[in-house]
């Protein structure tokens, strides 16, 4: 049963041009999208070798994502206590923390943090801070810890003697005395303002609600008129006036024994916030720049040597189809390399548009788009693949393990296609006729094989922690794209380089004899 | 071509198998795994000196004020040491940091190349993470491999094959485990959750090995006139020379991060390579002997 090309192309040759286009676009987007500064290199050179005849275009130069553990830097794990929050207020709390804790690590000048909120599976608040770059980290987590935890309290017991005080004057803590908890907390606080008093020029820190502060204090004052309300800062009271009468209008003085630096000090720590909920540091890994740049040069090193061994072997063994699926490796692995980055949209439309037309072009010729199995999957695939190519995956050390396993079992398509024309060929086959049927019958088991590899991913995709998802990313874009290329690019490469010279020289396939 | 007689001696085989299995998990009961810092919880620091490689007494005696329990310290070479110990707070790190800088060894500077640290809660939802993501990959791959194969019914039933997969899984995993506690009984290997994700890996790899042998066989049953035995055996025989140059390239590729790619990703390495190893002999030894058994089982009802 020779193949009849139908429809679109008027004969096999053309489709073939098509296809070879196709591949020729798809190898470029990927080069311009995972090497961009080797080629923009590469145009001054040549434009200056050719003394600014042949000048090519620019490319934009987009960097690799990398994760903490290749560029350097810290991640904090935070444990919020929740306990005093009710169930709903819990998310929004925490938001909270988020808000205040980019705050005050952005005013150490550490580096942009990155800040997730995450829930254990046992229901705990985790907030998670990533700080890249080393330098000050301990005095991040030090402002991190610091992090004031403003409460305001009143008495336990109605019948706690009033002391002299007023609003604004000094404060006369009684420690004696029984506080518990009032509904207004540091997250309704508006702003802090440094101020000094009027009389005598002690520093003051003036404090101004939010509207829900302002009634909440408006109905606090009111209830403990002559009766003492205490402001508490990390635990301990800082100012503990009587109130002499409801104070509606949302502001409210703090006066203690300050120092001017003091006062100033409280209104800085006040103003990048405070926390709604207390928080405990329960997990912390800190890597080194230098060490880093070393897991980068040495997972450079282990790429190339890895990728040289598949080649050499492929190559040895299976000769010429062995020279076609290097090729497609390299193509492989450059697709790989751009989609980690973010692709400008073109770049990514063109990618996605050129490989799904080779994958339909491909998939129509050789008749082998069978069943919901293989739409399924590749419907899941290509959203997965769109998502990844218009965000960047960043890039762990164990996500360059994966990808370096992944040129591992990237040719593994390619080997099963290899054996199996070869069989074809052994059983008297013709050899074109020889090439479809191996990739024909060698797709259900790549197939199949494959989907349990991209299903175990999307399972270590979902684990959460982001040595785990990286990893899972990285052997999922490894695998499918692989899957797609080598059945792709492979069988069309195969297909243009049937003729005159393979036939005639059998050893190049790695077998004997060639019938026709 | 060749004629391997794989089926022929598939007692043998499963013996070998059988008997590994029985080791790791004595292996496994007796030593079990060394449990790594991401399961216990714990600190470990890494700290390299300007003045030259201090050794293990200079490092404990710096540190006896301290206070710090169990504590661990191990030369790495290239000036640097790595130091375990049990506390996780802030201020303990800074302590042991300030000490180990007041250090002779010290004077010409000292750099803080790694710091982990993790609470002994998250080092527990770790470890059930981790069963439970082992259990969602397994039931997931059953659910695939029963709809891939439903229209194979004969002679033995789709879901048998599939059992026969997570049998051929279970026996990489366990042996994986089991040289693993190995590996921590003599060389003090840990396990932490990169070795969770190659065994993750591995279970993927070792169905994806058993499928395309089992591919084969669904293949040629409808026109096969031997018996079923036989062609089991002329399936593995087909897809021998693909099953051995497979596992070599990802061997190859892993070989070269193993010997390149630095200290820190030698073990999760090291776990891949094994269970890749077994889950390629698996797929061929193990897998397709046990469907010739089930049939013959089947058979004898």
């Amino acid at each position: 049963m020779k193949n009849q090309s139908k429809g679109l192309f008027s004969s096999k040759k053309a489709h073939l041009r098509f296809t070879l286009l196709l591949i020729l676009i798809f190898a470029v987007i990927s080069l311009l999208g995972s090497a961009g500064n080797y080629y923009n290199q590469f145009s001054n050179t040549l434009a200056k070798a050719t003394h600014n005849v042949v000048i090519l275009p620019k490319t934009k130069e987009i960097p690799f994502v990398l994760g903490l553990d290749l560029q350097g830097g810290t991640q904090l794990t935070y444990e919020a206590n929740v306990a005093n929050i009710p169930e709903a207020d819990r998310s929004s709390s925490l938001e909270g923390v988020r808000d205040v804790i980019e705050r005050r690590v952005n005013s150490t000048g550490v580096a942009e943090p990155v800040i997730q909120v995450n829930r254990s599976i046992s229901g705990d608040y985790r907030v998670i801070v990533e700080l890249a770059g080393v330098k000050n980290v301990n005095e991040a987590i030090k402002m991190i810890g610091e992090t004031p935890l403003l409460e305001f309290k009143e008495t336990a017991v109605a019948t706690a003697t009033p002391v002299k005080v007023g609003t604004s004057t000094a404060a006369a803590v009684d420690l004696q005395q029984t506080w518990k908890n009032t509904e207004l907390t540091g997250k309704n606080l508006k702003s802090a303002t440094l101020k000094f008093n009027p009389n005598d020029g002690t520093p003051e820190v003036a404090l101004k609600f939010d509207e829900q502060g302002s009634t909440m204090f408006a109905n606090i004052t009111e209830r403990n008129v002559n009766k003492p309300v205490a402001i508490v800062l990390d635990g301990y009271t800082i100012s503990a006036p009587t109130v002499n009468e409801k104070i509606a209008g949302g502001e409210a003085v703090i006066s203690g024994k300050f120092t001017v630096a003091e006062a100033k000090l409280l209104v800085q720590r006040l103003n990048t916030g405070a926390l709604p909920v207390p928080i405990t540091l329960i997990g912390q890994q800190t890597v080194e720049a230098s060490l880093g740049q070393q897991s980068i040069d040495n997972s450079f090193k282990a790429g190339i040597v890895g990728f040289l061994l598949v080649a050499l072997f492929m190559i040895l063994y299976y000769r010429f189809p062995g020279l076609i699926s290097v090729v497609c490796l390299g193509i492989y692995v450059m697709a790989v390399l751009a989609i980690f980055k973010i692709m400008p949209w073109w770049m990514t439309i063109v990618f996605l548009l050129s490989l799904f037309a080779l994958f339909i072009s491909v998939f129509r010729e050789l008749k082998i788009f069978d069943g919901i199995l293989s739409v399924g999957m590749f419907l899941i695939v290509f959203i997965f693949l769109g998502y990844y190519a218009t965000t960047s995956v960043t890039i762990t050390l164990a996500g360059v393990t994966g990808f370096i396993l992944s040129i591992g079992m990237a040719v593994d398509a390619n080997i099963l296609i290899f054996e199996r024309m070869k069989e074809e060929l052994r059983a008297g086959k013709p050899l074109d006729i020889a090439i479809d049927e191996g990739f024909k019958r060698a797709w259900p088991s790549i197939r199949d094989g494959n989907t349990t590899t991209i299903l175990a991913c999307f399972v270590l995709m979902s684990f959460g922690t982001g040595l785990v998802k990286g990893f899972g990313a990285t052997l999922f874009l490894g695998v499918s794209i692989s899957m797609l290329s080598s059945i792709v690019i492979t069988s069309s490469l195969m297909r243009v380089f049937v003729g005159k010279f393979l036939a005639k020289h059998p050893w190049w396939l790695g077998v004997k004899k060639i019938n026709n | 071509m060749v004629n391997y007689q794989i089926i022929k001696y598939r007692k043998l085989w499963l013996i070998i198998s059988g008997s590994m299995v029985v080791l790791s998990i004595l292996a496994l009961s007796i030593w079990g795994l060394r449990a790594g810092l991401d399961f216990t919880g714990g600190s470990l620091l890494e700290v390299k000196m300007a003045g030259g490689q201090p050794t293990v007494t200079q490092v404990q005696n710096s540190l006896s004020g301290v206070g710090i329990s169990s504590l661990v310290v191990q030369p790495t070479g290239n000036n640097s040491v790595i130091l375990r110990f049990q506390e996780t707070s802030q201020e303990k790190h800074l302590a042991v940091v300030d000490a180990l800088s007041k250090m002779e060894l010290a004077k010409g500077g000292m750099t803080e190349v790694r710091f982990e640290s993790i609470g002994t809660s998250v080092g527990a939802e770790l470890r059930s993470k981790s069963f439970w993501v082992m259990f969602l990959v397994l039931l997931v791959i059953i659910l695939y491999i029963s709809l891939a194969f439903n229209k194979v019914s004969k002679p033995v039933v789709s879901w048998k094959y599939g059992l026969i997969a997570i049998i051929a899984l279970f026996h990489d995993i366990v042996i994986t485990a089991g040289i693993f506690a190995i590996l921590g009984h003599y060389f003090a290997v840990e396990v932490n959750t990169p070795f969770v994700v190659a065994l993750l890996t591995v279970l993927g790899y070792s169905v994806h090995d058993t499928i395309i042998v089992f591919d084969r066989t669904r293949e040629n049953l409808p026109k096969s006139r031997d018996s079923f035995a036989d062609t089991v055996n002329h399936s593995l025989n087909q897809t021998f020379v693909r099953s051995i140059n497979t596992t070599l390239t990802v061997l190859l590729s892993l070989f070269a991060v193993l010997i390149f790619g630095g200290s820190s990703v030698r073990d999760f390495v090291l776990a891949l390579m094994v269970g890749v190893f077994c889950g390629a002999y698996s797929s061929l030894f193990v897998a397709s002997p046990l469907l010739v058994y089930f049939e013959q089982w089947q058979r004898r009802k």
